[in-house]
């Protein structure tokens, strides 16, 4: 089961024996699309890196932004990059960019996540709100990805996983998509029986995926304008 | 096997808006969806799977490769209704396959095949010239297996 981000706000604002850890994950699901529209609003790499850290300590633990989120405000990412853009704001007056700290606790793998965060190209292009939208449907991407490929393999369909690796996520990364007469022999599947298992996958990712958007917003009928607007976000 | 790593400079707008919109749409899709989306993946060209069986140029591999895709459906789709069309869109490959080039393409028992034909010849809900097809099965010299 996904763990809603409003169960970990809630967890990561408390102080329970899972807090830090909670933390670390709303971080983790956090920092690309926070960077993204930081260094999309015109500051350098090393600068947005900073301020993204900043942000996550100051306004994440400091401010308590967690303490204060409630589900009744909406949708988790339309709260965090409502946060973002008054947290320049504030940074633009104060004219400060020493890295920040928190009084209390720590988000202790900070460092970690700002090293595997590989900035995508075109990022300073973008208006800050469309960079954002992109890391942040990105991010719930890989992250459906990574649980499709931990769950089937968990079950031990590795073929399943292969199938879809190579006629799904290959196309959308290199462009070109092994053909069924290349993969359906490593199986002992005919082209037909191929096709099916990947349409099984396929609608596993798709409901994961749509777990995974329904974790974010405060209404689960809510899940269709999200979708929609995000389409639109993306298409502009 | 780790985690799949992303090539970030590919996570293009119009890319995740594709994934997006694709896995929304099947997530929420009616029965017809998956059965096309099946039939594409076999003939890319098609607009959906009656299209693709009634088609006189749909060679016998291709019925084969239908056929061999919706028996799975017949029994992973994910509604009754799904998994109806299914068996319905099975016997009509079968069909298809003994009218226009005379090959039985399935090994189920004469029995089996009238009464599959006979329940697609009397389903109004499917298209005319489909339940034709399995009336004129069911008329023909059964066919052999090739």
């Amino acid at each position: 089961m996904t763990q809603t981000n409003w169960d970990l706000i809630r967890d990561a604002a408390g102080s329970t024996p899972t807090s830090q850890a909670s933390l670390e994950e709303v971080a983790r699901r956090s920092w690309p699309a926070i960077y993204a529209f930081i260094r999309a609003s015109g500051r350098s790499p090393d600068d947005a890196t900073e301020l993204t850290q900043g942000f996550l300590c100051d306004v994440f633990l400091a401010r308590g932004l967690l303490g204060k989120a409630d589900q009744s405000r909406g949708r988790f990412r339309t709260l965090v990059m409502g946060s973002v853009r008054n947290y320049l704001a504030d940074m633009h007056r104060r004219k400060t960019a020493t890295t920040r700290r928190p009084k209390h606790g720590s988000i202790g793998r900070l460092d970690d996540l700002s090293e595997r965060t590989s900035e995508p190209a075109g990022i300073p292009a973008l208006t800050p709100e469309a960079a954002f939208n992109s890391r942040y449907v990105a991010s719930i991407i890989r992250t459906t990805t990574e649980r499709l490929q931990r769950t089937l393999l968990e079950q031990g369909d590795e073929a399943g996983w292969e199938i879809f690796r190579l006629r799904v996520l290959q196309p959308s990364l290199e462009g070109t998509a092994a053909s069924y007469d290349e993969i359906a022999p490593r199986f002992g599947l005919g082209k037909g029986a191929c096709a099916a298992k990947l349409l099984l996958v396929k609608r596993r990712f798709a409901a994961m995926l749509m777990e995974e958007l329904r974790a974010t917003v405060d209404d689960p009928a809510d899940l269709q304008s999200e979708v929609v607007d995000l389409l639109a976000l993306l298409s502009r | 096997m780790e985690p799949q790593s992303h090539n970030p400079r590919h996570d293009t707008a119009s890319k995740l808006g594709d994934t997006l919109r694709w896995a929304f749409e099947l997530d929420q899709s009616p029965a017809l969806a998956g059965a096309t989306w099946l039939t594409r993946e076999i003939i890319p060209d098609a607009k959906d799977p009656f299209d693709a069986i009634l088609a006189a140029d749909t060679s016998l591999d291709a019925l084969r490769e239908l056929k061999n895709a919706y028996k799975m459906l017949r029994t992973t789709g994910v509604t009754a209704a799904e998994r109806s069309l299914a068996a319905r869109l099975y016997a009509a490959t079968i069909a298809a396959a003994a009218v226009r080039h005379k090959t039985a393409i399935s090994t189920q028992n004469a029995a089996a095949l009238k009464r599959a034909y006979t329940e697609l010849a009397e389903d109004d809900s499917m298209p005319e010239a489909l339940r034709d097809i399995a009336s004129l099965a069911l008329t023909s010299q059964p066919p052999e297996p090739r």
